[in-house]
Order: structure tokens, then C-alpha cells, then sequence
């Protein structure tokens, strides 16, 4: 900033996942101070449950660790986890916040040796996996949590269980008694990046998700390719565990339908792209099918839909298929519906059938602002104007080169704001 | 030349519904929720498309829009809130008015001169008459014929107290009220099909 | 500055002190490696270790911290002192961890074995390794050129002086508003996303105009851009006067050319009327008030919008254009909107209307636009005026023929910047073709065009960090940068912004940008070892180093990106930072020590990069993986500065094979150098001829690419190979 005296500004980042990180990283390399609130235990937010990135097909624990390693080197950055803002009052230039930091049950003291995990018979199913798989009721979510200290389930600091973990900590970081504690802290500006879940797809009644276990969804199905997910990276069925070589996608499960989300969640097409090429890698004799409405692989995207469809294994079927059943012997689902470029009905048998299930934003649920002045859509995206800026899909569906460009542009008026006397 | 919209429009302006084909987006969703689909020359989507692309003959000579059996998996599932089944049976209305409408298409038949006939004389349907005159409207063997091969479940109707044997006499209560209605439907209909 | 004092603190926490014969690894340090204070703590990250190391520095004068603990990348926040001179020797994660522990006796000295290494190569590493000295100049400006005057230039600039900075806005033609200025209206950008706007050029105009930190040259040209961040110096020709501007960094907003429409497929019709028009030409239609048959004047009543003309066809523009659904969209709203009684055919291959913009799609079906999914096939002038176009029609399945009055042509985006394959330095086909010449003039080694990542656009790391180009403190953005829309461009700008302001305050901290942000060291070179080989100034991925006439490297600090490929690149081991160095890396290597051939321990040295493959490693560890006892792995800032001559180092001392695990490179390249991986790749496909002049066989160097999530690869890859290793005969030299 042009005068320092301004720089001393804290900007308060609601949201560490790929939106929230950029948006602190990129304003406290320019000198401010940031103070980034997550509610979850670790950082990473959606994109850490992510196996790949379209379309480079990489992880995106390689840019998370760019991002976590600037973090760690820049005092300007302070981050809680497990964190809430409850109230935001002021204008820019000053606001003043509060925030709840609910108990994690371990300290910073932890130095995830994982003696805990170890003597824990308490399994929980794994939110991390969506409910696939069981996880310890104490635990880091995944090898690369950031930070990298271990958290207890509310649930389990209750039982007799946790308080024997207490002696048992080498370092003594557990404490079962931890309460949940209340900050008031000065900001000068305000950016929620709270992100978005994936919409239910139980919603979604004629696909039969709940009901057919073979029918799952694309975020469920991220964490099947994970190497560190449910199935150690095998790309099997839950009903039987039978190796999933015909499989269905099925686009705009929830999106672009006024019955669900009318807005289009933009990465969907391009998502089930990339997982057909997560089943053609494993099992090249697979056969995948997607099933879609209008294929959306913007700009330079489109070179990776080219390259998909290059492969033989791969049929696209310009449908919205009108429901699933369920064969009884097999448990295969059958899709149904009409192929739009030919006309003829089809009811077609797979090992598993994924809904591209779309982006619900949590500023529509969960985590709405707690200001006044925040304009919605009638979505529950946040409006650009209010008080408090917004970005990544906080404010509309977006790819994570769109998130970051979106949360870079934001970190810019954060400071604006910030240094503005309301 | 394809796609004038002079057709799409009178549709769109006249034919119940008509207006809200203008929002199909060509999902399909349509075509593989209809139990009947399989029978369709034209499905819901298809039909529209040809609407606006100013298929005319086409479209009101189909018989597509007859096969409706209003059972609404359509309206429920489409994506753009489309009232699809009542879309269609206004577009069958449509092509009965503008006289393109085959008089002995089996659902025309049974709509118009069947079902219409029972259920304005009295003011409720007797579904015993309904059926006779269902069965025997091909003639008097193919009307044996057809009733025994229903006989099954004609009895299991019958058991669930859905069919009531003996024919309705008389009228209904307020059966002037009931005319009334019909004679406001009737006239909203002509006004919209008049273009008002 | 003050003698360096090291203190070396070994944690003997998380089972380090049950494990490992402490005592023994203390004598390392302090005999052996003659460290003057030597510690151990039972948990030194608690805050008493943390006070021990403190309560040494205050009394004791230690001013270098060798902390034998765990992973580097863990316990950052309490392993944070007031000196640059620290280094973590990581015994949990990458030796316990990875060995076994409750093993015989030969496992437990392997154990042993491998600690005291890691101690002995971090104490050296540490005597090697001096503090940096930030780079620093007194002409460092901190403005910002801007050069486009269209919506992202307007935005950049705007925003850059809302923040506090003054920019310099430099725009080739008479008048401020680019393609933009030429539009009528712009898509919906807020709820109810049903609503055309107002063209958001004049507010734009006058927001720049009316600023004070804004000057604007316009009928302006850049005849040169020499230096560096914090000190380019821009020689901008405007409209005949020549001035050189001093400017701290740099937005290319030069915006979009359309493909040109004579390149278009025949079958498309353009130039068989006038009544074939491209979008930009019918936007200028609406904007002048009036669509009409350009071929007769009359009132346009049916438009068929042809999209993706020339785009997505590996014949023309193999991308989409990303904006042009909407805009076409946008288009049939205009003429829907001049007669609500017109036909406005909109001709789609996909729709792409993300977001909140299918709300806007709906709008324009609901006023009555008709889609079609379909082909122009062919186009012919109609008797009666306008056209009949025939049409592939998929929706009804068959050839349908139309009459319109106008045709209306998507054609795409073209970046105006230009690029350069840094692969292929000859020009790109059409793209290059199309773009203006030389936007900037760059005064750089490696040419005066931005390095381009596909398609003639000039970023760098497409997904996690879009703003990133191989010219440091030069940021493109909006449609240069990448196909998009007005408001995403004015997004962008804004994101644009605050890379050229981050970038300017971090060179005048003598601080590096991403990916080693903070990073204060830079290379510095021994000048009178230089061959002229010009390797560096070749190689390095940013082109921070330019040359003089007679071939000497001339090192731009504020280019630079830390990540040492010229350190690597060069034979004469005279580049060097001052806390990396290939001495450095030399001697650390030599410090391991290496069994005689009969005690069949052979030693495999692992170099791994600090980015991702040691993430990976410390995954095995956290998963208890299995590794070799045999191996010793070093870091590296990135394998690109991989220098050959530890390999030769290394095969001297007596190790028996060396592993390098790199990022994948490649088109869809991770090493977020862009170049670092490939460059070592190339420099060990030379290494042959070392290993024959040793006479030692050349599988004893291997390279892999390692992702970060391989963690589950790893130990067969590293083990696989220690395998392989001993199968050959010991390395000879372990006898020397």
C-alpha cells in the first residue's frame, strides 16, 4: 500500500478452501494482515477431496502445498480451524467480528504421531469419504491435513474411551474437556469464500441415489479414485465390490433444472470427463457412457473434451435420462431414456451409474452471511454490492482457475476496503 | 422452407399451454418418462421442436399427442417446468379444431364420442355404458371378443368396488351448476382460440 | 556480520529417543561435525524445547539452528526463530517412520546409521549456508503499466489507482474502450441475470479519466520494455513522442483479434453476401440503433446466430470462445427486442451458458428465440433479398432449409498478445499470425514475445495459479490471457491488479514471488569463471537472465524465481544463492557415509523435489511405508537445479546408484518452475558419458516423476530400484 499506515489492516477470509487460501495468500503477499477462518478441522476445503484436476489429470494436493507452504512462511497469515463467524457488525475500514472456535480436543501440542488414532475403537463414518468407509473418532481427515494436528469428535470427548487417550498422548496434547471459546476481533474488511456442497441427490427421486446402491455421485466417486479414499484408489461398487468397467455419467443431476438448481454448476461436464478417464486408466477394457444435455468444456477446456472424446471407450449420448432402476439379481442400474440425436429409447445396464450432481452454495444453508446488507440471489449466492464481498462460488459456480482468478481479484478489493474508512 | 414461426406462434397463442414450448431445451427427459413412449411416432420434445420448426402437417397429423395418459412423470421431472401433458392434450385439441385430427384415431374416438357423450348426459362418468360402448364401438364381435379377454380384470374392478355395474341414471346434484362450468369452459376455450 | 554459532537440537520425542542411540548422534554433532552447542530435549516443539532453543540464542550466541526432529514441512509455526540460518534434520517422519524400528541388529544399526547421515548433512548444510542478503535498488518504482485501453486495461488501471498506485495506461488507438466500445448492451452480470446492462464502457472511461494516478497515452505504441520488476524501463511511442517510463510492473490487457471470417469454411457463407455478418458487426448494427439487411437497408425480421463459426474445429480455433453462447444469446435479445414479431434462430453445437447465465437463456427462449442444434451447410443469396441457408438440423434430424435476412457469424477470440513456443520459437501457425507484432518489445535473451502455454495464450500454470507468466511481474489478463466475457475480464483486471501491486511490493522487500514467495535469496555469479556457455541464460524457465555482447550472463534478481535451474544448468559451478549452492548440495552428499563394499550396505542417494516428491515421502512415512535403509534423501529447490556434477560427486564417493524424483513435465507439466523437471531430464540424458568415463554402469541413475500423491507408489518405486542397485557389483569407488 502506497501509506503503511494502512497496512497494519487485518482482512478476515471466511472459508480456507481453494477460494479463502488465495484470497489470504495473495493479500498477505502484498503485506497485509489476514486472519482465515474454516470451520472444518483442515484446510483444503472441496478441493482437497478431489483426486484430480481437470484437465492436467494432477493433484490438487501439488498447488495446495504451494499454498500451505506460503502460509507457513508468511507471519501475516493467521489461521483457525474449526472456526465460525457468528456476527460481523461495522463498516469497512472497521468491523468488528465474532467469531466461535468450537473444541478440537487436541492442542497445538499434537505432533500427529497418531499413538491416538491407534488406540481408538471408536469408528465413525468418514465425512471426509461422504460415509464411505469408517474413520477413527480421532484422527487428521487425510495425510495431507494442513494443519497437520489431529481432532476428536465431539461425540466421542464425551466417553470414558477419549480420557484414556489423555495419558496416553506423548506430548499430552489431548484434552477431552475443551470448550468451545468466543473471539471478538477488529477486521477492516470482510471476504466470504465458504464454498459450496454437493446438492443431495436424494432429491433427485427418479435416479434412485439412497435407494440403488450402484447409483453414487461425482464428489462420492472423487474419493473412490483416491488412493487414500475408501477403496485405497479401486474403482469398485458398493454393492458387491465388483470392478465398475460399464459405467454411466450422468450430467446436470440437480443442475440447470427448476426442480432442483436452475443455475448450470459449470464443471460438472467437465468433472465427469475427467472420472471417465479415471475408470478408462484403471480398467482400460471398461466402457463409459455420459449421458448429457449440452457438453460445457469452455475455452481452453475444450481441448480436454477433444481429448476424452478421442477415446474409443467413451460413448455420449445427448440425453437427460428419465430415471434408473434397479435389476434385483444383479443390482446393475438401468438407465432410461431417450437418446435426443436419434430418437430411439434406450434402457441400458451398468456396474455403477455416478450423478454429476452440482454445486449448492453453503451461503445458501449453512453459512449465511451474518451481516446485514448482504444481498442473495434466489439461489443463495451472494450478490455482488453488499457490505461484505464474496467470492469463488460463494458468488456463482466456478472451476478452480476461476476461483482463484475470482479470489485474487477479490484480495485486491478486500484491500481497498479495508484501508477505506467507512 | 423451415422454421417460420407462423405456426409456432398460433400455437403458442391458441393450443392450451402452447406458449410454453418456446422453453423446451431439448433435454429429452420427456420421451423416457413416458410409460407410452415406446408407442409414440413424435415425443413430447419432438413434437416441440417440430412446432417451431413450423412442421405443421407433421405435427397435426401426428398421433403422438393422442397417447397421452396424463400420468404427469413428464411435468414432475422436466427441467424447464414445462406442463408437458397439458401442452400435448392441448395440441391434440389444437388439431381437432383446425380439422386435422383423424376422426377414428382410437383415443380421439373414445374422447370425443365415448367419454364426452357419458359424462355430459349425466354429470358423471358410468363406467359401466363407458365401457360397452368402448368395447362393442368396433362392432359386435370385436366388442365379445374384446370383453372376455378383459373379463380378469373387469371382475378384479369390479371386486375393488372401481367399477359400479349397474349404469348411472339421472343426474347428478346440481347438474345446473355442472353446465355452467362446462358452458364457461367452453367459452374461455373459444375466446383463447380465438385469440383474445 | 557476526560469526555464525550453530546449535544443534535433537528432539528425542515421538519415539526418536527409544529408537536411536541419542548419545551417539550427539557425538556426531559435537565431535564429529564439531558443533559448539548440542541439546537434546524430550519434545522440542513443546514450549519449553522452544525456550531452550531461544534461552540458547539470547545467552549462548547461537545464531544457527540445526533442529533434528521431524518433517520440515510440520511444525512450522513453533520451529519459527529470529534467523534465517535454520535447518530441519528430519529423523521421525523420514527415517523412523520409513525403517524398521523393533528389527534385529543390523536394522537397528541401519537405523542409527541413517540419523547420524541426515545430522551430518544437515550440519553441514548449515555450515554452508549463509543468510541472504535481499536484493535491493534505489530506482525501484512501484507503478504500473497498463497496456490496452479496453474494459480489463480500464478495469486494471482503475482498480490499481483505487488501491493507491499510479498507473500508466498505455492504448494503440485514439479512443479508450477496446471491442467493448463497439457493443451495445452487455449480458446480465447480476440477479435476476435476465436484464441487459449498460455497456459499462463510458462509466469506465470516465472513472480513469477522472483519476489522478491514471495517465493515459493513447495512439501509443511500447517500443521496448527493458529490466526487471520494480524496474522496467518502457519506452512508449505516443502518437510520435518517444518517452521512457521507469514502472514496477506490468498488466497486458491488449485484449482479443476476432478470427478472420475469410478463413472461415466456404459452407459458412461469409462473402457471399452482405447479409453475412459476424457478431461484432451485427453488435455494431444494434449499437447504430437499427438491424437491417446490410445487402438492401431493410429492417432485419429473420436472423439465424450462427455459433462456434471457426471455433472447436481443429481446422481453425480449436477452443471455444466461451463468451460467444451468451453473446449470441444477447444478440437475439436485441433483435427480439427491436420487433417482438421477429424470428431469431440461435444455432448451437452445445450450449455453454454456465452458471447463472442459463437464467439469461431461458429469458431470451422465453421472448420467443428459437434454438437449433445444428451446421450451417451451405449459404445462398435468395431472390427477394437475404439468404437461404441450409442447415444439418440434429434436433429434427435432417437437412432444413432457411430464409433469413441475415446471417450472423460467431467467430472466435485470437490473444492479441504475442507468444513464442518456448519449445518451438518459430512462429505458432495462424495464432501468431493474427496477433499484433510484439505488444511489448521485450528486451529479453529468450525474445521479445511472451512464452506461450497453448494456443497462443501467454500463461503459465493454467489451473492453481491462472495469473502466473514465465516474465515475472508481467501479468496478462481478460481475453489476452485466456477466451472470456466482459465481466469476467473485469474480474481478472482486478485479479491482474493485485498480482502487479503484490509484485512491486515484494521486490522492494528484495523478496521473490510465487512460487517461493518471500524467498530473499538470490543468485548471485563468480563472473570470472564464465565460459560463455550461455546454459543460464538458455534455460532458465522466467528469463531473468539476459546476456552481454560478449556472452556473459547478466542476472535480472527481480526476474528471478529462486527455484536455481541456471545453478543447475551451469558447468562451471559458478552461480549460487547464498543459502543453496551446488557446493553446498556437493558437500552434504559427502558428508554421508558410506560403507566399505563388504559390509553390502550400499548407499543410494535420493535427490527429491521440495515441492512434490517430498510431500510424497513424508505420506509414506505418516503411512508407515516401507523404504530402503539404504537411501539418503536431499531436497532440492526444484530438480532444474539438478547440477551434473553432484552426480559425478556422488559416483565418487562411493554411492551405488542415485534416484531422481522430479514433477511430470511435459504438456501437462506440475513443476511449478514449468521447466525445472524436463531441463533435468535432458541434462542426465548426457550423464552417460560421466558414469563411461567412470566406467560404472549407467542404470545406476535413474529419473522418475513423482506426483504428490504417490505416496502409495513410492516405496516400490524406491525400494524396486534399491533392489536393482544391489544387484549390481558395489560401486568401485567406495574404496577411494
Amino acid at each position: 500500500m502506497a501509506d503503511d499506515q494502512a497496512a497494519g489492516q487485518t482482512i478476515l477470509v471466511v472459508g480456507g478452501g481453494i477460494s479463502g487460501l488465495t484470497t489470504a495468500v495473495e493479500a498477505a503477499e502484498v503485506g497485509y494482515s489476514v486472519l482465515l477462518v474454516e470451520r472444518e478441522p483442515h484446510l483444503g476445503g472441496r478441493v482437497a477431496q478431489h483426486y484430480q484436476y481437470f484437465p492436467k489429470l494432477c493433484s490438487p494436493s501439488c498447488g495446495l502445498e504451494i499454498n500451505y507452504q506460503r502460509i507457513k512462511n508468511n507471519p501475516r497469515i493467521r489461521v483457525l480451524t474449526l472456526a465460525e463467524v457468528e456476527d460481523i457488525q461495522g463498516t469497512d475500514g472497521q468491523y468488528t467480528v465474532r467469531i466461535r472456535q468450537h473444541p478440537r480436543f487436541v492442542s497445538d501440542r499434537c505432533t500427529a504421531c497418531g499413538e491416538c488414532a491407534k488406540a481408538c475403537t471408536v469408528e465413525v463414518a468418514d465425512p471426509f469419504n461422504f460415509g464411505q468407509g469408517r474413520a477413527k473418532a480421532i484422527r487428521a481427515s487425510h495425510p495431507m491435513a494442513f494443519p497437520n494436528h489431529y481432532f476428536m469428535e465431539s461425540a466421542y470427548a464425551g466417553s470414558a474411551e477419549a480420557q484414556t487417550l489423555v495419558a496416553l498422548c506423548p506430548v499430552g496434547a489431548i484434552d477431552p474437556g475443551m470448550t468451545a471459546t468466543v473471539l471478538e476481533e477488529q477486521v477492516g474488511s470482510v471476504v466470504w469464500a465458504t464454498g459450496w456442497q454437493p446438492y443431495d441427490a436424494e432429491k433427485i427421486q427418479p435416479y434412485g441415489f439412497g435407494r440403488h446402491a450402484n447409483v453414487s455421485t461425482n464428489m462420492r466417486f472423487e474419493r473412490l479414485a483416491n488412493v487414500f479414499g475408501p477403496t485405497g484408489g479401486r474403482l469398485t461398487r458398493p454393492s458387491d465390490g465388483k470392478e465398475v468397467k460399464r459405467i454411466a455419467f450422468i450430467q446436470c443431476a440437480g443442475s440447470r433444472d427448476h426442480n432442483h438448481l436452475p443455475y448450470c454448476s459449470r464443471v460438472c461436464c467437465l468433472a465427469s470427463m475427467k472420472q471417465a478417464t479415471y475408470v478408462r486408466e484403471q480398467f482400460p477394457d471398461a466402457q463409459v457412457t455420459v449421458y448429457y444435455i449440452d457438453l460445457r468444456a469452455m475455452d481452453r477446456y475444450e481441448g480436454f473434451q477433444k481429448q476424452v472424446e478421442a477415446d474409443p471407450g467413451i460413448t455420449w449420448i445427448k440425453s437427460k435420462p428419465a430415471r434408473i432402476d434397479e435389476d434385483p439379481r444383479s443390482g446393475d442400474p438401468i438407465v432410461i431414456g431417450e437418446n435426443t440425436l436419434t430418437g430411439v429409447r434406450y434402457a441400458d445396464a451398468y456396474d455403477m451409474v455416478v450423478l454429476a450432481t452440482g454445486m449448492e452454495p453453503n451461503s445458501a444453508t449453512t453459512a449465511r452471511v451474518p451481516a446485514k446488507g448482504v444481498a442473495y440471489d434466489e439461489y443463495g449466492f451472494v450478490v455482488k454490492g453488499g457490505q461484505v464481498l464474496s467470492t469463488g462460488c460463494t458468488a456463482t459456480p466456478l472451476d478452480v482457475a476461476g476461483a482463484v482468478q475470482a479470489s485474487t481479484a477479490v484480495a485486491l478489493k478486500a484491500i481497498q476496503a479495508a484501508t477505506r474508512r467507512g | 422452407m423451415a422454421y417460420d414461426l407462423s405456426f409456432a406462434r398460433d400455437v403458442y397463442k391458441h393450443s392450451e399451454m402452447g406458449h410454453w414450448i418456446k422453453m423446451c431445451k431439448q433435454c429429452g427427459v420427456c420421451a423416457g418418462s413416458c410409460p407410452f413412449g415406446p408407442h409414440w411416432e413424435y415425443s413430447p420434445r419432438q413434437l416441440f421442436q417440430m412446432v417451431r420448426g413450423g412442421k405443421k402437417e407433421e405435427v397435426l397429423k401426428s398421433h403422438s399427442m393422442w397417447m397421452c395418459t396424463s400420468c404427469y412423470n413428464c411435468i414432475v421431472r422436466c427441467p424447464r417446468g414445462l406442463p408437458i401433458t397439458h401442452i400435448v392434450h392441448g395440441l391434440a385439441r389444437y388439431a381437432s379444431v383446425k380439422g386435422y385430427a383423424d376422426p377414428d384415431q382410437v383415443t380421439n374416438r373414445f374422447a370425443t364420442r365415448i367419454f364426452w357423450t357419458n359424462i355430459v348426459s349425466t354429470g358423471r362418468v358410468g363406467e359401466a355404458m363407458l365401457t360397452m360402448r368402448l368395447y362393442f364401438v368396433d362392432g359386435l364381435a370385436a366388442g365379445i371378443k374384446q370383453g372376455l379377454e378383459m373379463k380378469d380384470s373387469a371382475l378384479g374392478m369390479l371386486m375393488a368396488k372401481r367399477l359400479n355395474p349397474i349404469p348411472f341414471r339421472g343426474k347428478i346434484k346440481g347438474f345446473a351448476g355442472f353446465e355452467a362450468m362446462l358452458a364457461k369452459a367452453r367459452e374461455l376455450e373459444e375466446k383463447r382460440e380465438a385469440g383474445a | 556480520m557476526e560469526a555464525k554459532k550453530i546449535g544443534c537440537y535433537i528432539c528425542t520425542g515421538c519415539g526418536i529417543g527409544e529408537a536411536l542411540n541419542v548419545a551417539a548422534l550427539e557425538k556426531v554433532s559435537s565431535k564429529e561435525q564439531k558443533i559448539p552447542v548440542t541439546r537434546t530435549h524430550p519434545f522440542l516443539c513443546g514450549t519449553e524445547g522452544i525456550a531452550l532453543i531461544r534461552q540458547d540464542m539470547a545467552n549462548e550466541g547461537v545464531n544457527a539452528l540445526l533442529i533434528a526432529a521431524c518433517s520440515h514441512r510440520v511444525k512450522t509455526d513453533e520451529f519459527q526463530f529470529d534467523t534465517p540460518l535454520l535447518d530441519r534434520v528430519d529423523l521421525r517422519d523420514k527415517v523412523l517412520w520409513v525403517q524398521e524400528v523393533a528389527g534385529d541388529k543390523t536394522a537397528k544399526e541401519d537405523l542409527q546409521m541413517a540419523a547420524a547421515d541426515y545430522l551430518r548433512m544437515g550440519s553441514v548444510k548449515l555450515k554452508k549456508m549463509n543468510a541472504p542478503d535481499p536484493f535491493q535498488d534505489d530506482g525501484f518504482s512501484k507503478d504500473v503499466l497498463v497496456v490496452g485501453g479496453g474494459v480489463a486495461g480500464l478495469t486494471a488501471a482503475r482498480e490499481v489507482a483505487a488501491t493507491g498506485y499510479r498507473a500508466i495506461l498505455v492504448e494503440k488507438s485514439g479512443v479508450l474502450g477496446g471491442m467493448v466500445a463497439r457493443m451495445h448492451k452487455v449480458s446480465p452480470t447480476t440477479a435476476p441475470y435476465r436484464v441487459l446492462e449498460e455497456n459499462p464502457v463510458a462509466g469506465l472511461v470516465a472513472a480513469v479519466e477522472g483519476e489522478s494516478r491514471i495517465t493515459v497515452h493513447r495512439n501509443a505504441t511500447i517500443e521496448k520494455t527493458q529490466g526487471a520488476p520494480g524496474l522496467f524501463d518502457v519506452t512508449i511511442n505516443s502518437g510520435g513522442t518517444v518517452t521512457t517510463q521507469r514502472v514496477g510492473s506490468i498488466i497486458l490487457t491488449t485484449g482479443y483479434n476476432l478470427y478472420d471470417p475469410a478463413k472461415l469454411d466456404k459452407k459458412l457463407g461469409h462473402g457471399v453476401s452482405a447479409d453475412v455478418v459476424t457478431s461484432l458487426e451485427f453488435e455494431e448494427m444494434a449499437k447504430a440503433g437499427k438491424i437491417v439487411r446490410k445487402s438492401d437497408g431493410q429492417p432485419a425480421k429473420r436472423v439465424l446466430f450462427a455459433l462456434c463459426a471457426g471455433q472447436r474445429d481443429k481446422n481453425h480455433l480449436e477452443y471455444c470462445s466461451a463468451a460467444c453462447c451468451t453473446y449470441s444469446l444477447k444478440h437475439a435479445l436485441y433483435l427480439l427486442e427491436q420487433d417482438a414479431e421477429a424470428s431469431a434462430y440461435v444455432l448451437f453445437q452445445e450450449m455453454r451458458t454456465p452458471g447463472q447465465m442459463e437464467e439469461f437463456y431461458r429469458r431470451v427462449q422465453e421472448e420467443g428465440g428459437v434454438i437449433i442444434k445444428g451446421d450451417v451447410e451451405k449459404v445462398e443469396k435468395a431472390s427477394g433479398g437475404g439468404l437461404n441457408v441450409s442447415i444439418t438440423d440434429k434436433l429434427l434430424r435432417g437437412q432444413e432449409g432457411l430464409a433469413v435476412d441475415l446471417l450472423v457469424l460467431a467467430t472466435g477470440m485470437i490473444s492479441s498478445v504475442d507468444t513464442v513456443d518456448p519449445n518451438n520459437p518459430s512462429p505458432v501457425g495462424q495464432v501468431a499470425e493474427e496477433a499484433a507484432k510484439y505488444v511489448l518489445n521485450l528486451d529479453y535473451r529468450q525474445g521479445r514475445s511472451m512464452p506461450e502455454l497453448k494456443w497462443g495464450f501467454p500463461d503459465s500454470h493454467f489451473i492453481c495459479f491462472p495469473y502466473e507468466t514465465r516474465r515475472t511481474g508481467i501479468y496478462a489478463a481478460g481475453p489476452a490471457r485466456r477466451p472470456m466475457g466482459i465481466a469476467e475480464s473485469m474480474t481478472d483486471a482486478t485479479g491482474a491488479a493485485l498480482k502487479a501491486i503484490q509484485v512491486v511490493e515484494s521486490v522492494t522487500r528484495g523478496a521473490a514471488v510465487h512460487p517461493r514467495s518471500g524467498d530473499l535469496s538470490y543468485p548471485s555469479f563468480r563472473r570470472e569463471g564464465c565460459t560463455q556457455c550461455k546454459r543460464c541464460t538458455e534455460e532458465c524457465p522466467f528469463g531473468a537472465i539476459n546476456e552481454d555482447d560478449k556472452g556473459n550472463p547478466l542476472f535480472n534478481p527481480t526476474r528471478c524465481r529462486r527455484c536455481g535451474t541456471c545453478m543447475g544448468a551451469c558447468p562451471q559451478k559458478i552461480i549460487s544463492f547464498a543459502n543453496y549452492s551446488v557446493d553446498m548440495i556437493g558437500s552434504m552428499l559427502k558428508e554421508v557415509e558410506v560403507p566399505p563394499a563388504d559390509d553390502e550396505k550400499p548407499r543410494i542417494l535420493v535427490f527429491a523435489c521440495v515441492n512434490d516428491a517430498m510431500p510424497a515421502l513424508d505420506m509414506v512415512g505418516q503411512q508407515r511405508g516401507r523404504l530402503s535403509p539404504y537411501i539418503r534423501i536431499i531436497p532440492l529447490r526444484c530438480m532444474g537445479s539438478m547440477n551434473l556434477v553432484w552426480i559425478a560427486d556422488a559416483m565418487s564417493s562411493g554411492f551405488d546408484g542415485i534416484l531422481l524424483m522430479g514433477c511430470r513435465h511435459g504438456d501437462d507439466y506440475q513443476c511449478h518452475n514449468v521447466r525445472g523437471s524436463a531441463l533435468a531430464e535432458t541434462r542426465l540424458s548426457k550423464v552417460s558419458e560421466t558414469l563411461d568415463r567412470l566406467q560404472l554402469e549407467s542404470d545406476r541413475v535413474k529419473m522418475v516423476e513423482v506426483n504428490i500423491m504417490d505416496a502409495d507408489q513410492l516405496p516400490k518405486v524406491i525400494n524396486d530400484f534399491a533392489a536393482q542397485i544391489a544387484s549390481l557389483d558395489p560401486n568401485p569407488y567406495k574404496e577411494f
